[in-house]
């Protein structure tokens, strides 16, 4: 049934999904690179979330803005430590060390915490729903839509109106040509993943808020709705990560409703299916952006 | 060709295949079972790093769907091998026309290899076209998507549940001789016409245009040889194990696997052999000592994953100093011990992530 | 104010200098000319900081140069326009042009730069807000320069300026050159026509196979080089 609560929580999903897909497009814009570890950040802010809320008294607004923190200076650690070298080599070396460093960060969630899921104390607000022309609406979904107007409009401006979202910008259409101009690499590079973190610590904190819980595999789910929705939307684009992710929900939703049940469990095999499609026909997504995608053979 | 030239142009393989079986042989005469048991699992990954080498050291290409290749030969091979009665026993939901198959150890194997290439073979040809991060994404979703079907199937793959009662045949000496089989097939294939192409492609892929190679044609070869290797791989593997999951076949494991081919050379065989007997080695080490602390119980929640992080920091400072692997692309062989080879591969190859290449 | 000593320099595996040392002096309008894969955007390259030479000296100014990042040698004041432009085809005219004076902090220079920039090019002031993607090539070529003069650069390289334009407009880029000569910017050119080039520089070097064969004045190089030769091979230098 389309109604109004389907409605909203797929705008709540596809808010959702948005935020997720442009913390890794804007990575990938400049560098190329698939961040693996990206889901990683999401756990890291979910485990920032658990072990805050459950070992200090400090207020749950003033919790999330602190795993948003730690997310964004996890972000910038890995680029530091493991990208940073390995740029100068070759796009491959970097795919396989975001993987690596993945690897690393989900085991030593499992070394330093617990295999175990912990259980992450929600704020009241997300268990309270408002009602709506006659649906109970859950404030959690309402925030999340609102919290992703912010954070684009944000983003926006920062990408159109300073200097260094020009820089960003400019980066992601030939990053050499910007380091000509004189914009310093590191700079331009660490920002993007700061951005990355943010927009991750940022879904960490609806996503746990859906689950209550968070476990060190929590990266996985998210970094490949990340995947399938930046491919949907085109990898180089900001608006096309908006796009892929809203599309994304409205698939997924629809899915939902209209599969039968025996074949519910395999969505996300359907949803894969889909992107190869996708970037058979359209390696550059569904979103023409100015510069394509080399395509060889 | 006389035979003494025929010998030395195998001089590679030949030597990689004595020490596999000296390895074997002096495994067998100490007789520890445990010891016996990680050598023969390492011959077992040694097969599933060739096969990921004949395909990444090649073609340059990051592939993520190895292992799910590996999946569906295990999992193929065991319906065809285990008894009708052990079968029903072992999964309630089966579908009845899957019971009465049975076959011999060995056809079994060949059935999950020819099956895993048959999905590579259908699935891949219009994904060879893809270059970076499309290819990257696209052969990690296929892992993903076999991943779920392996989970959700249930009336093939008895779900997320552990599928008990395989036969017992991967003994050391099966695997041995498969591991000696796949090292000389994969020099094979490097030193063939495809695998030569195929490098040209790597290296230039303009240039191999230019002179008419086809290199969707090429990637597509190696891609379903190497999703052949996997499918025997994981035959092997599922009748050495003899129960497993679906779980044993996703990111954990191609992250070793990886970690193996990256670790030794991506680019030779040797590479490939060299890097599962290394991580083989640093893999039982460490969780030896993660076993121990354990004991000790030394952490109230336990001492996991110790063994994946050290791993995985490994595995980022070959990246950063040494991204050719220990090996360096280069191959073994007898008499002088290590012979150069030409070309560098595209792991330390100036970075396209630094946008355009190095034309101005 | 610019000197490359006996520069080497590589690509992968192919060696594309094999010794290239030339002097550009403040002031000067200077060209190097051959014919393609002679070296001479490597040449600009290496400069630029984007390749580092094997061997071989660059100074800039009286400093070494070499081995500085692109981006340590754009604030030094060398300004590369890159063969194909590379303008920004996502950023609107304005925003390639704010980001060309990156390295500039000073507002009023920025205004100024600006103000000179829209009466060279008054195009780019019509289309001020436009993408730089939906700029016609020549129009995109004008960008390109007109970014580069944004930071106010001692040393202007210009790569092929004229590549791939209509003739009108290639005239109109080597007025240009002229003109910004005539006003006391250094410029280091890089051309394939080479007659057009001599008609304007005040010196030239003559690249071949990563190598310097000759360098002159334009007069020089007319009477004692010759420069159609080297465009059509050796073979017909064996026969003049």
């Amino acid at each position: 049934m389309i109604n109004l609560e389907f409605i909203i929580n797929t705008l709540s999903l596809g808010s959702l999904y948005a935020m997720l897909a442009l913390g890794l497009v804007i990575v990938y814009g400049i560098l190329r690179l698939v961040n693996f570890a990206y889901g990683e950040l999401i756990m890291i802010g979910g485990y920032t979330l658990y072990l805050l809320t459950g070992f200090t008294p400090l207020p749950w607004l003033f919790v999330a803005f602190l795993a948003v923190i730690v997310s964004m200076l996890t972000s910038l650690a890995t680029e530091l430590v493991a990208f940073r070298p390995v740029r100068e080599k070759s796009l491959t070396a970097m795919l396989i060390t975001s993987f690596a460093v993945s690897t690393l960060l989900q085991n030593a969630a499992l070394l330093i915490i617990s295999p175990r899921a912990r259980a992450v104390t929600l704020p009241q607000i997300f268990q309270k729903s408002v009602l709506i022309a006659g649906t109970d609406v859950p404030w959690r979904n309402i925030l999340t839509i609102l919290t992703s107007i912010f954070m684009l409009a944000l983003l926006t401006l920062l990408l159109k109106r300073t200097v260094l979202g020009i820089a960003l910008r400019a980066a992601a259409d030939n990053f050499r040509m910007t380091r000509m101009l004189g914009v310093p690499a590191n700079t331009v590079i660490s920002s993007a993943f700061a951005i990355s973190g943010i927009m991750a610590g940022i879904v960490s904190i609806f996503w746990i808020g859906r689950s209550a819980s968070v476990t060190p595999t929590l990266g996985a789910p998210p970094l490949l709705v990340a995947f399938v929705a930046t491919v949907i939307g085109g990898m180089r684009s900001l608006t096309g990560a908006v796009v892929g992710g809203f599309v994304y929900a409205i698939i997924i939703s629809l899915l939902g409703i209209f599969l039968p049940p025996d074949l519910l469990e395999f969505r996300e095999a359907f949803m894969f299916v889909f992107v190869i499609i996708i970037l058979l026909f359209r390696p550059e997504g569904l979103i023409r952006s100015k510069t394509s995608v080399e395509r060889v053979g | 060709m006389n035979l003494a030239d025929r010998l030395k142009s195998f001089s590679t393989p030949l030597t990689l295949a004595t020490g596999v079986l000296l390895v074997a042989v002096l495994t067998e005469l100490l007789g520890i079972s445990l010891l016996v048991r990680i050598v023969t699992v390492m011959f077992v990954s040694m097969i599933l790093v060739l096969g990921l080498q004949l395909f990444m050291g090649n073609s340059g290409i990051l592939s993520f769907a190895h292992i799910g290749f590996m999946g569906i030969g295990a999992y193929t091979s065991v319906l065809f091998s285990m008894t009708p009665t052990a079968k029903e026993l072992s999964n309630a939901n089966l579908y009845p026309f899957l019971i009465p198959i049975h076959l011999p150890f060995l056809p079994s194997v060949l059935m999950g290899a020819l099956l895993a290439t048959f999905v590579a073979a259908v699935i891949s040809y219009p994904l060879m076209r893809l270059s970076d991060a499309a290819a990257v994404i696209t052969t990690f979703a296929l892992l993903v998507i076999i991943h779920v079907v392996l989970v959700h199937w249930d009336r093939v793959t008895n779900g997320p549940r552990t599928l008990f009662g395989v036969d017992y045949y991967t003994t050391l000496w099966t695997s041995v001789v498969f591991c000696v089989i796949t090292i000389f097939a994969v020099y094979l294939f490097k030193e063939s016409r495809v695998g030569l192409r195929l490098r040209a492609t790597r290296d230039d892929a303009y240039a191999a245009a230019s002179i008419g190679i086809n290199m969707v044609m090429m990637r597509w070869i190696a891609f379903i040889a190497s999703a052949f290797i996997a499918g025997v791989g994981g035959a092997l593997w599922a009748h050495f194990i003899t129960s497993f999951s679906p779980y044993s076949f996703y990111l954990t494991e191609t992250f070793v696997v990886l970690a193996m081919l990256v670790i030794g050379g991506p680019y030779s065989v040797s590479g490939a052999v060299v890097g599962a007997l290394i991580v083989t080695a640093a893999r039982e080490i460490l969780r030896a000592i993660e076993n121990y602390v354990n004991i000790l119980q030394v952490f109230p929640q336990g001492f996991f994953g110790f063994t994946e992080v050290i791993l995985a920091i490994v595995l980022i400072l070959i990246l950063v100093f040494r991204p050719s692997g220990i090996l360096g692309s280069r191959e073994i062989s007898w008499p002088r011990f290590v012979r150069k080879q030409k070309a560098t591969g595209d792991l330390d190859q100036p970075s396209a992530g630094v946008q355009g290449g190095s034309h101005v | 104010m610019l000197v490359l000593k006996d520069v080497h320099a590589r690509y992968g595996a192919i060696t594309a200098l094999r010794g290239i040392s030339i002097e550009v002096q403040e002031g000067e309008l200077v060209a190097l000319l051959g014919v393609n894969g002679a070296g001479k955007s490597t040449t600009l390259a290496t400069i630029a900081g984007v390749l580092r030479p094997w061997q071989g000296e660059i100074q800039f100014q009286g400093k070494s140069i070499l081995g500085k990042t692109p981006e340590q040698i754009a604030r030094l004041g060398i300004a590369l326009v890159p063969e194909g432009r590379e303008i920004f085809p996502s950023l609107t005219v304005e925003e390639n042009l704010r980001l060309g004076a990156f390295i500039r902090k000073d507002r009023t220079e920025y205004r100024r730069n600006l103000d000179e920039v829209f009466g060279l090019f008054p195009v780019l002031k019509e289309r001020l807000q436009q993408p730089g993607g939906t700029l016609s090539g020549g129009e995109q070529q004008q960008l390109a320069i007109a970014r580069a003069l944004m930071s106010t650069p001692r040393l202007l390289m210009l790569d092929e300026p004229s590549l791939g334009l209509a003739p009108a407009l290639v005239d109109q880029i080597f007025d240009l050159i002229v003109r910004l000569h005539q006003r006391g910017v250094t410029i280091l050119l890089v051309e394939q026509n080479a007659d057009r080039s001599l008609e304007i520089v005040d010196r030239a070097y003559v690249l071949n196979t990563g190598l310097i064969e000759s360098q002159g004045t334009p007069d020089q190089l007319r009477t004692h080089t010759d420069i159609e030769g080297i465009y059509m091979g050796d073979k017909h230098r064996a026969n003049t």
